[in-house]
């Protein structure tokens, strides 16, 4: 189930676009997790890693940055992490495509909020179970996420400085990923994509 | 003769300003259902505010702790008069204050919003911190946690789940509180111990903020190197569920069943005041028996008997999951807590403080007013001592711990040590030439009110001189003995008798006014005056200039909150004080640059400086959630009556021809919902062929049978929208169904608007006759014009305003349209749109064919209605100077705190009023303001904040007082404490009260003047409007008695009173009446090209009458022109296209155009008149002798009645009583 998408520069944290919190979902009290992400989007900048899960208690965060813009998710922690991160690199390529040369312009907050439109559309196949199948694609792509690094959004923003790629290693999960090089970068980890 | 005035007042101290408030008190006890109000703790002061009886029917229970605001222990004054400083600060800003005449107007066309400091490469960092630029990524990180940390702690300090239980409860946006730590001052521990307020030391993350956030905005995105890497993967196709199966849709629809009905509504939102019946509401989800009709073409046949909800026709296997419980609150109030509070913003208590030894200086404008500090002022200075009653002040107390500094002179502000010379400061240059015959009714603050205009021809008023040593406003007058004491020319607001650097800055009176433009000292003093203390506001209004300032930082004061504004001073170029707590600032580095001129170092220029209402694009710190998009939702009456009516054709009609002006961006989205006995539902999701109609026939157990195609998209559904709005006026043509399940529909739309909050446009006809919130009648025809006891004013169940807290909470607001011919029992419905912030239309004995003015008028209000301009989940605050503090608010909101007024929506056509008390003596200062913000999000996500301020002086002397009435600001703020008291207590006490007012004030002013008469009635020429105003109110259908009036009639003239704005509600209090019979372009005044006559007002006596004549009655929403029996043929074939007075019809309601000299000046100066105001008034034209001249005649307010006094008989009723 997604429950919260936010777009943001990461340059300063601008919150560029979010999909308003909805539906089923609207009993949750999602105001927590939207105060977290808004906090995340400060602490990032651009040594932070670009592809990340933080797990929230029975959430999960799950966010890519790409062209120094930031796309966020937040979703029950069982939602599939393909999925979610399929559904982070659909509404990369829509919105770059639409808004990307305008972002490092842009002053005031939500300037590209009508970009909530396609991210409810986009979302709706993404949860929907039987529209998911045809997203068949998505499977070979993104196997390698289980390689994408996870940590704890508490942990995150509690630390004084910001989420940056020498915190990675702390924050590891040090069992799951035990047989990883310990120096995991992120370049090391786009190798993976490529 | 017997009524109208009646005896004296019973209770001597239920006089005047507080006579309202003490019966209020008494009677705010008694009704209210106390599970409404449990506490919320919000802050000390709300605490105490809402008794639990609380913020129910009547705002004025607010009254009842007004003594209980006195700010803290001492007022924090600065010691100026450092003459040093006084030099350098007159050298320094002399010069550049001259040119105060706002730039913005200059170098702007008008019409167009100025956009100041917006535009990409922030041109503020010029010089300002140049250090960030230059290291691109590590110093930008190192930016990046330094700003981060004030974040990190403040929201800690908001999650603590004991901190703002209240506050945060309720979903609307608010201003986060970035700095608002509360401290506790050691008073208010004491007597709220059980609220606890963290004093977070750390650091003001607000301060710090303005260090650093200049640079990130301006670094260049860093290019990503595996751009276009990830880019890959296609849009997945589409897959919409396929709508067209029944079969299908209804699966889903139980599989929603089980899962997704909990209480729609964003999480926070529960207010915790709402919480006992969101239960009711939200036990939903249960036996779904809708009904899926795969075609909107055909007619509700489908209809199944309520009583058997599991039975479905359409549906195999109706779903009868029910829901457990426990899902019906998933979100403990409590546990919502975790936001930053919606606040306006958190009045915090800066503990550490300060600002008394900062060696303040001298307000700029004293540098220029000469500053010349009168020596008698300076030594009130030891502040007296507030009481030390239960006082949890939480407002600015800047220093409760300082001691208070023995000396102290005023902060600023300019001689006005007793009357005269004040108002000879006030002379004249301003007058002359401000009047320029063209345009001076674009915009008023530049009329002079003083001089006495109004005695003057409106071309003449520039010339006046006062060159006596008393103020035009003082001079008595013998009311008995003035015949005419209407002027001719319509009434200004008087201007505040400030210098002329500030009269220049203040704020349009159009937006806000105080009954009193020079503010008494001590409340002894307004006590004295015996005049009501209060603001009036349209806050909302349409500007045609308005300049829109983006900042990375909105600049306001530390400790109070107040936004910078033209009224500060600046110390030095580095330092700023408040106006309202007086605490001294430190001018952030990117407010040295002024984007207007391109300067820095010139923090006094800029925009916000120069201007007294400016806008604010709000950064994302002001946003509790992303801005919600425009969302109306339409729910309709489709029961007999209605479709008797024929309301619908209109309604689809407009919508079809204003659908793409509904303000609102690419998100924008609509839904209906009708109703009758059942509700139907509209799928209108894009793809659909054709428009599909769900009708649920449980109504004691509403439900949404699909969640999310029932608000679409305008854009991608507005194929199907027009199809639905095409049909919908011929689908229930045969209906046969009588009753109204208006409740039921109203719950469907709460659940359906909750997600997203917006507007729900309510259409009823009828008194609602099933399912909750079902209504009996309760009016008595033989008691319409009882002069007794008027019954039924307030509303017969809690369900509507239950239901309005509820969607308040959730930002959505709920207009009511009401067209009916019967009795409808407004009191109870309109508290729909009271409370959730909404708006009220009144349409009588509606009918489409039988009443054409009736249908005409609905078909341009709902123009007017869809197109205006819409600001969504809005809150309201409202500031002013330490010392004065606001009790009971007027107008449709939900009081949120004690100054913080949630609105779901702001319209345009919005009004406001406030009442004011003083509970320090402003002794320490010459000048107080009113500072008011409204947060809103617009139509297109943007979220702004519109922030006026006010600036008046203060006054020491009973005379002062009263040359500064503003009688149409004090006569509406009348009419609305006499709404809420005939509410509360009874209309005669209302009534009594009303005129307990004048006799009050004038007996108060007659004190004061040495030679008094007992056998005259004078009046000071300020207030000499006041008992013909008050006679009007009297005979107002809201108050009159006596003259048969219908009760939903009387309940709409109240809900108008305290919904509209000053300007509009004055029309309707006291009409203007003109000949039109014989207009010359004599003083005309010029408007798009065409000439507008401008023809002498008449007071409104039948005296004035002649049977030669033909005039025009504006009475705000009707005008009426009345046709002498004797007019000249001339008139009547010129300008009403008849051959003589006997062919007039009876029933006319449009001037033909004719194409005369008559014609065309008529017909300017009706357009003109029609133009000034939102909704268009209907016309009437009334024959001599005609049945319907009694409507025009009631108005005639000056002459006797059956069951009023005439004015002169008025005026003998006050003497009478004076003299007692």
């Amino acid at each position: 189930m997604v429950l919260l998408t936010m777009i943001a520069r990461v340059a300063d944290g601008l919150p560029l676009a979010a999909s308003m919190q909805e539906d089923e979902q609207s009993g949750r009290d999602l105001q927590q997790y939207q105060s977290q992400a808004k906090q995340l989007f400060r602490k990032l900048n651009e040594q932070s890693p670009t592809r990340c899960t933080l797990e929230a208690g029975a959430m999960t965060f799950h966010y890519i940055i790409e062209q120094g813009v930031c796309y966020l998710v937040l979703c029950e922690a069982a939602f599939p992490k393909k999925l979610a991160f399929a559904y982070l690199e659909d509404l990369h390529s829509e919105f770059d495509e639409q808004h990307g040369k305008k972002v490092p312009t842009v002053s005031r907050p939500y300037s590209f909020i009508e970009f909530d439109t396609f991210i409810q559309k986009t979302k709706k196949l993404y949860i929907d179970s039987r529209a998911r199948r045809n997203l068949g694609s998505i499977n070979t792509e993104l196997q390698d996420v289980q390689r994408i690094m996870v940590a704890n959004i508490e942990e995150v923003l509690q630390r004084g400085e910001a989420l940056s790629g020498s915190a990675e290693i702390d924050t590891l999960n040090q069992k799951k990923y035990s047989s990883e090089s310990p120096t995991f970068n992120k370049q090391h980890f786009l190798s993976y994509l490529g | 003769m017997s009524a109208p005035a009646g005896s004296p007042h019973p209770v001597a101290s239920a006089r005047i300003p507080p006579m309202f408030g003490g019966a209020a008190t008494s009677g705010a006890v008694a009704p209210t259902d106390p599970s409404l109000a449990p506490h919320q703790q919000n802050g000390p002061a709300q605490s105490q505010m809402q008794v639990p009886s609380g913020y129910g029917l009547h705002h004025q229970n607010y009254i009842a702790s007004s003594g209980h605001y006195s700010q803290g222990p001492g007022k924090m004054t600065s010691l100026p008069l450092d003459s040093q400083c006084d030099d350098y600060y007159s050298g320094l800003y002399a010069v550049p204050t001259q040119n105060v005449m706002p730039p913005s107007t200059a170098n702007q066309q008008a019409g167009a919003q100025q956009i100041y400091g917006r535009g990409p490469p922030a041109p503020h960092l010029v010089g300002s911190t140049p250090g960030s630029f230059q290291g691109a990524a590590s110093s930008a990180s190192h930016l990046h946690t330094s700003a981060s940390q004030p974040y990190s702690s403040f929201v800690n300090h908001y999650s603590s789940p004991a901190t703002y239980s209240a506050n945060s409860s309720i979903a609307s946006q608010g201003f986060p509180s970035t700095c608002g730590h509360y401290a506790t001052s050691a008073v208010s521990n004491a007597a709220y111990p059980s609220v606890s307020y963290p004093s977070l030391p750390a650091g003001d993350p607000y301060g710090q903020m303005f260090t650093s956030p200049n640079a990130p905005t301006v670094r260049p995105v860093k290019d990503h190197p595996f751009s276009g890497q990830n880019t890959a993967i296609g849009h997945p196709l589409p897959l919409p569920p396929p709508p067209s199966q029944q079969h299908h849709q209804q699966q889903s629809l139980s599989g929603y069943n089980t899962s997704s009905w909990s209480p729609s509504g964003l999480p926070p939102t529960n207010d915790s005041l709402t919480r006992n019946h969101t239960g009711s509401l939200s036990v939903s989800a249960t036996n779904p028996t809708s009904t899926d009709s795969s075609s909107s073409a055909v007619p509700p046949n489908v209809h199944l008997p309520k009583s058997s909800p599991v039975v479905s026709t359409a549906v195999s296997g109706a779903p009868s999951s029910r829901m457990p419980p426990t899902a019906h609150h998933p979100v403990e109030p409590v546990t919502s807590v975790t936001q930053p509070s919606d606040l306006l913003q958190q009045k915090g208590v800066d503990s550490s403080s300060t600002t008394s030894s900062a060696s303040p200086m001298p307000n700029s404008y004293e540098a220029l007013e000469g500053g010349s500090y009168p020596d008698v002022l300076s030594s009130s200075a030891s502040s007296p001592a507030p009481d030390p009653a239960p006082e949890p002040d939480p407002a600015p107390v800047p220093a409760p711990a300082t001691p208070q500094p023995s000396k102290m002179a005023k902060p600023f502000g300019y001689g006005y040590p007793a009357l005269q010379p004040g108002y000879q400061n006030a002379t004249t240059p301003l007058h002359s030439g401000v009047q320029p015959s063209g345009s001076v009714y674009s915009g008023f603050q530049q009329c002079p009110q003083y001089p006495g205009v109004s005695q003057l021809s409106s071309s003449l008023g520039g010339l006046s001189l006062q060159s006596s040593p008393q103020p035009e406003s003082l001079r008595p007058v013998n009311l008995t003995q003035e015949r005419n004491i209407l002027p001719t020319a319509p009434v200004w607001a008087p201007v505040p008798n400030l210098n002329l650097d500030l009269k220049k800055l203040n704020c349009s009176p159009d937006s806000f006014r105080c009954t009193l433009t020079n503010i008494p000292q001590t409340q002894a003093l307004l006590n004295k005056a015996k005049l009501p203390l209060g603001l009036l506001l349209h806050p909302f209004r349409d500007l045609t200039q308005l300049p829109v300032i983006t900042s990375n930082t909105i600049v306001r004061c530390r400790s109070c909150r107040t936004y910078i504004n033209p009224f500060v001073s600046f110390i030095d170029q580095r330092r700023w004080k408040c106006n309202l707590c007086y605490r001294v600032n430190d001018v952030p580095e990117e407010f040295m640059y002024n984007p207007l001129t391109r300067s820095y170092g010139e923090p006094h220029k800029r925009p916000e400086v120069q201007n007294s209402t400016v806008e604010f694009i709000a950064s994302s710190d002001y946003m509790l959630r992303p801005p919600q998009p425009a969302v109306y939702l339409f729910v309709l009456d489709v029961s007999h009556n209605a479709v008797e009516a024929g309301y619908l054709t209109i309604l689809c009609q407009s919508l079809l021809e204003n659908l793409d002006k509904l303000p609102g961006d690419s998100r924008t989205r609509i839904g209906f919902v009708t109703f009758d006995s059942t509700i139907h539902f509209y799928n209108l999701q894009e793809g659909l062929s054709q428009p599909q109609m769900l009708i649920v026939s449980d109504i004691d157990d509403v439900f949404l049978p699909t969640p999310d195609s029932l608000l679409v998209n305008l854009y991608e559904s507005k194929e199907l929208i027009r199809d639905l709005l095409n049909a919908l006026p011929n689908m229930f043509t045969n209906t046969r169904e009588t009753h109204s399940a208006l409740g039921p529909a109203l719950q469907a739309a709460f659940k359906l608007m909750s997600p997203t909050g917006g507007r729900v446009s309510v259409f009823q006809t009828q008194l609602p006759s099933l399912g909750a919130g079902l209504l009996q009648s309760r009016e008595d025809p033989n008691q319409r014009s009882s002069t007794k006891v008027v019954q039924h004013l307030g509303p017969a169940t809690d369900f509507y305003k239950k239901l309005a807290l509820d969607c308040s909470g959730q930002q959505t607001a709920v207009d009511l349209f009401l067209l009916s011919s019967q009795y409808s029992d407004l009191a109870s419905l309109a508290c729909m749109s009271k409370y959730s912030a909404g708006c009220i239309y009144y349409y009588p004995s509606f009918h489409c064919i039988h009443n054409p003015s009736q249908a005409e008028k609905l078909q341009k209000d709902l123009k007017r209605y869809l197109t205006r301009k819409i600001g969504f989940e809005a809150v309201m605050r409202i500031r002013c100077t330490k010392g004065l503090s606001m009790h009971t608010f007027h107008g449709n909101f939900f009081v949120r705190s004690t100054d913080l007024l949630s609105l779901a929506n702001i319209n345009p056509d919005a009004g406001f009023a406030v009442q004011l008390s003083i509970e320090e003596s402003l002794t320490d200062t010459s000048l107080v303001c009113f500072q008011t913000a409204l947060l809103y999000t617009s139509s297109k996500g943007e979220r702004r904040i519109r922030v006026h301020t006010l600036c008046l002086p203060v006054v020491s002397s009973l005379a002062d007082v009263y040359a500064g009435v503003d009688v149409q600001a004090a006569i509406c703020l009348l009419a609305n404490m006499a709404v809420d008291r005939s509410v509360s207590s009874s209309l005669s006490d209302a009534r009594d009260a009303l005129v307990n007012a004048v006799v009050d004030s004038l007996s108060a002013y007659g004190s004061t003047i040495s030679n008094f008469q007992h056998s005259a009635l004078i009046a000071p020429n300020s207030l000499k409007l006041f008992p013909l105003y008050v006679l009007a109110l009297l005979k107002q259908k809201a108050f009159r008695t006596g003259t048969s009036t219908r009760l939903d009639d009387r309940v709409y003239a109240m809900c108008q009173i305290k919904s509209q704005p000053l300007v509009h509600l004055m029309k309707m209090i006291h009409p203007n009446l003109y000949r039109i019979d014989r207009l010359t372009d004599e003083g005309a005044i010029h408007v798009n090209d065409r000439v507008v006559p401008q023809p002498p007002l008449q007071k409104l006596s039948a005296e004035k009458l002649t049977r030669e004549g033909a005039f025009l009655m504006d009475c705000g929403s009707v005008f009426y022109i009345w046709i002498g029996k004797g007019c000249e043929n001339n008139f009547i074939e010129d300008v009403l296209g008849c051959p003589n007075f006997a062919s007039i019809p009876q029933k006319m309601t449009h001037l033909p155009e004719l194409d005369t000299l008559s014609s065309e000046r008529t017909r300017s100066f009706i357009t003109w008149l029609r133009d000034s105001r939102p909704l268009s008034p209907v016309l009437h034209v009334v024959k001599d002798e005609s049945p319907a001249k009694t409507e025009f005649f009631q108005h005639l307010i000056e002459d006797r009645t059956e069951a009023a006094f005439s004015y002169y008989e008025f005026l003998l009723h006050i003497q009478q009583q004076i003299c007692k």
